[in-house]
């Protein structure tokens, strides 16, 4: 997030798109319906009726896919109302008479043959975030999930850069991060393209840095992203080390993921259960869980918080740190051998220069949010506040481009996947929670009660969805949350894995997965066929 | 620490699940967790807990919960085996990879769930390891 979570309880005009927080970011949620107490207004788009879309002041329906067009939408109307803020696009940002053509036919008409949403609810929402003193966005994975990822996050970005909704309080783009350490990973260096701290591995003065710290001169070329791996597997890769992730059910595309684990030479998973992952492979390590370890989160603030030991671990567990450090000791390597996660820690914080200014004793207290570039510096809750990382904003010259399958005869419905507040991703943790499971049992596909008078569904009756990658049979639940024509699951399930239909296209930049649209055809059957073993 | 069998002990720490990072109190007696209490003075959360939080724990304690290492032996079944052994197999079979078809064949995979410290190591495992940059976590999926 480029603002505070406290920042949340501070906008006018709140503008959510793609995040369903009140399932996904419950607590965060809580800080917007402080803010809508206090009068703030909330846009919220998003295909589905969610409870956020409940609370709003405009809702804009959109067709699942269709971000850009929308937000190149609203950016015409900002520009044609005379509201966008001339100072700032002075002084803070570049490429705006560019901008202000590129939108020319971008007509709040054109949003709308595009989204679905009308254009006159276009034009209100543009002039309510247009006209906020302090207008601030918020976005999850309904914006990146996407083959046009980069360019729904550029188009927010042009948002706040025309209305200069950025580094003041209750401003900025803010993404919410999904993962109790999905930051703190990216900020360990766990990415191809970059060392600890964001430091591009591509770039001389980097890998030069870090053959000193590590005694090991590293490829000056990106690596390859993990989706990339899996497609290599048996072909390229053939050995691979998963720590904490339950590939198998969270990707897209199951049956080629399983394939692809299936065919390296050599799997080893650290887990704390034998996930439906683990079971492909030829080691499995246990780990220690949350509670049973010390070390750090860093959340989606950027804010690096302690995370304490509390309980032993079952057996034999052990720390992930110190499980890969074993591994890599019975390999040969050097300087992998730490005595406890402090070390570990401290080096992260000597090398990335975005921790320089902390350290393990330090981020005890758990108030520092990066960057903290040297001893003393306070932390920067707020991004950008003077000037951005590269000097100027820069506008984006993004377009709309189709999902990469869209509906047809054959698949006739779109099909939206995304979580629920009950349950947490694959469910290896809550589905063995005891409350959570009476909570929430099993897995629904919400259908629209038009569209299941269409297809012939009932409530509570099983249907098999089918993709052109797989099929799987669910319960159907009809719901006016779903808009006609679209329906919608979690991927929590293992026994309804609906990763096993998704997997149609991915972001050519991040290689993020189109996890968010997949055309189906959704039938219905008598009888729940059981799962055949694989 | 000169602790009876039934103290209860309270560690403040941070919740796992979603990416706000809210600070809570896990109490615990004779080595189990019995409950959770929001932190009010947690500065994501100010006090708040989802369902999640609050009462998601017990997963920790199910008796799913792996405690040895397990290694596939010949007739392709897990087996339960000794940490020795475990890691012995682990680490061979990255180098038989690395000696038959070169550093670019192995690929790290980091966890969006377990602390930085073990996605640093992760990625200098690779590094250091295999001198290339085939380490990723899950964001993109």
């Amino acid at each position: 997030m480029s603002n505070p979570l406290a920042d949340m309880e501070k906008p006018d005009v709140i503008f959510c798109i793609g995040t369903n927080m009140t399932e996904a970011h419950p607590v965060a949620a809580t800080r917007l319906k402080k803010a809508l107490a206090r009068g703030a207004k909330m846009i919220v788009a998003d295909p589905r009726r969610i409870r956020l879309a409940e609370m709003a002041d405009i809702y804009l329906p959109i067709r699942v896919g269709s971000d850009t067009a929308l937000l190149l939408g609203m950016a015409h109307v900002i520009v044609r109302e005379n509201l966008a803020d001339q100072e700032f696009i002075a002084t803070r940002t570049e490429g705006y008479d560019q901008l202000v053509d590129h939108l020319q036919e971008k007509t709040p008409q054109w949003a709308e043959s595009i989204t679905g949403v009308p254009a006159a609810l276009i034009e209100e929402a543009a002039i309510l975030y247009g006209s906020a003193d302090k207008g601030a966005i918020y976005y999850t994975l309904g914006i990146t999930e996407h083959i046009c990822g980069v360019e729904n996050v550029q188009s927010l970005c042009n948002l706040a850069l025309l209305t200069g909704n950025f580094g003041r309080e209750g401003t900025g783009v803010n993404p919410m991060r999904g993962q109790n350490n999905i930051q703190g990973a990216g900020d360990s260096g766990a990415l191809p393209n970059n060392y600890a701290g964001f430091q591009p591995v591509d770039d001389a003065a980097n890998q030069e840095k870090f053959e000193k710290a590590y005694g090991r001169k590293v490829d000056l070329e990106k690596g390859i992203t993990k989706v990339t791996a899996l497609d290599q597997c048996g072909d390229t890769i053939f050995a691979m080390l998963i720590d904490g992730e339950n590939t198998v059910v969270s990707d897209p595309d199951q049956k080629h993921c399983i394939h692809a684990l299936k065919s390296l030479d050599h799997l080893v998973v650290i887990d704390i259960f034998l996930t439906e992952t683990a079971e492909l492979a030829d080691v499995v390590l246990p780990a220690t869980s949350w509670a049973e370890t010390d070390g750090h989160f860093v959340n989606t603030e950027r804010r690096i918080q302690r995370v304490r030991k509390a309980v032993d671990p079952p057996g034999e567990a052990k720390p992930d740190w110190w499980i890969i450090g074993q591994i890599a000791q019975r390999m040969g390597m050097r300087g992998l051998d730490y005595s406890s996660p402090v070390p570990i820690f401290d080096e992260l914080c000597e090398l990335a220069p975005i921790y320089n200014g902390i350290d393990w004793e330090l981020a005890d207290g758990g108030q520092y949010q990066w960057p903290i570039p040297y001893r003393g510096h306070p932390g920067t809750p707020r991004l950008h506040e003077d000037e951005f990382i590269n000097g100027r904003g820069k506008f984006s010259f993004t377009d709309y481009r189709d999902p990469a399958e869209t509906i047809d005869d054959a698949y006739p419905l779109w099909l939206t996947t995304g979580r629920r507040l009950e349950s947490y991703h694959t469910r290896t943790q809550t589905g063995r929670s005891e409350g959570i499971n009476e909570l929430l049992p099993e897995e629904t596909l919400e259908v629209h009660p038009s569209d299941a008078a269409r297809y012939g569904l009932h409530d509570g009756g099983w249907a098999k969805m089918s993709s052109r990658r797989g099929a799987v049979d669910v319960r159907v639940e009809t719901t006016r949350r779903s808009p006609q024509g679209t329906v919608f699951a979690s991927f929590s399930f293992a026994d309804v894995p609906i990763n096993v239909l998704t997997g149609s296209g991915y972001d050519p930049i991040t290689q993020t997965a189109e996890l968010k649209v997949c055309p189906v055809l959704v039938e219905p059957i008598g009888e729940r066929v059981p799962l055949a073993a694989d | 620490m000169n602790t009876t069998a039934s103290e209860t002990k309270t560690t403040r720490t941070i919740c796992g699940y979603c990416g706000v990072g809210c600070s809570l109190d896990l109490v615990t007696r004779d080595n189990r967790i019995i409950a959770v209490h929001p932190a009010f003075d947690g500065p994501a959360n100010e006090g708040a807990l989802c369902v999640k939080g609050q009462f998601a724990y017990d997963y920790v304690h199910h008796p799913d919960r792996l405690t040895h290492p397990l290694v596939r032996d010949a007739h392709g079944q897990l087996q339960q085996a000794s940490w020795d052994e475990a890691l012995e197999r682990a680490a061979q079979g990255f180098m038989d990879v690395l000696k038959k078809y070169g550093r670019h064949a192995v690929y790290g995979v980091a966890s969006g769930r377990t602390p930085s410290e073990a996605n640093y190591m992760m990625q200098k495992f690779i590094r250091v390891g295999f001198g290339t940059n085939y380490i990723d976590n899950c964001s993109r999926a």
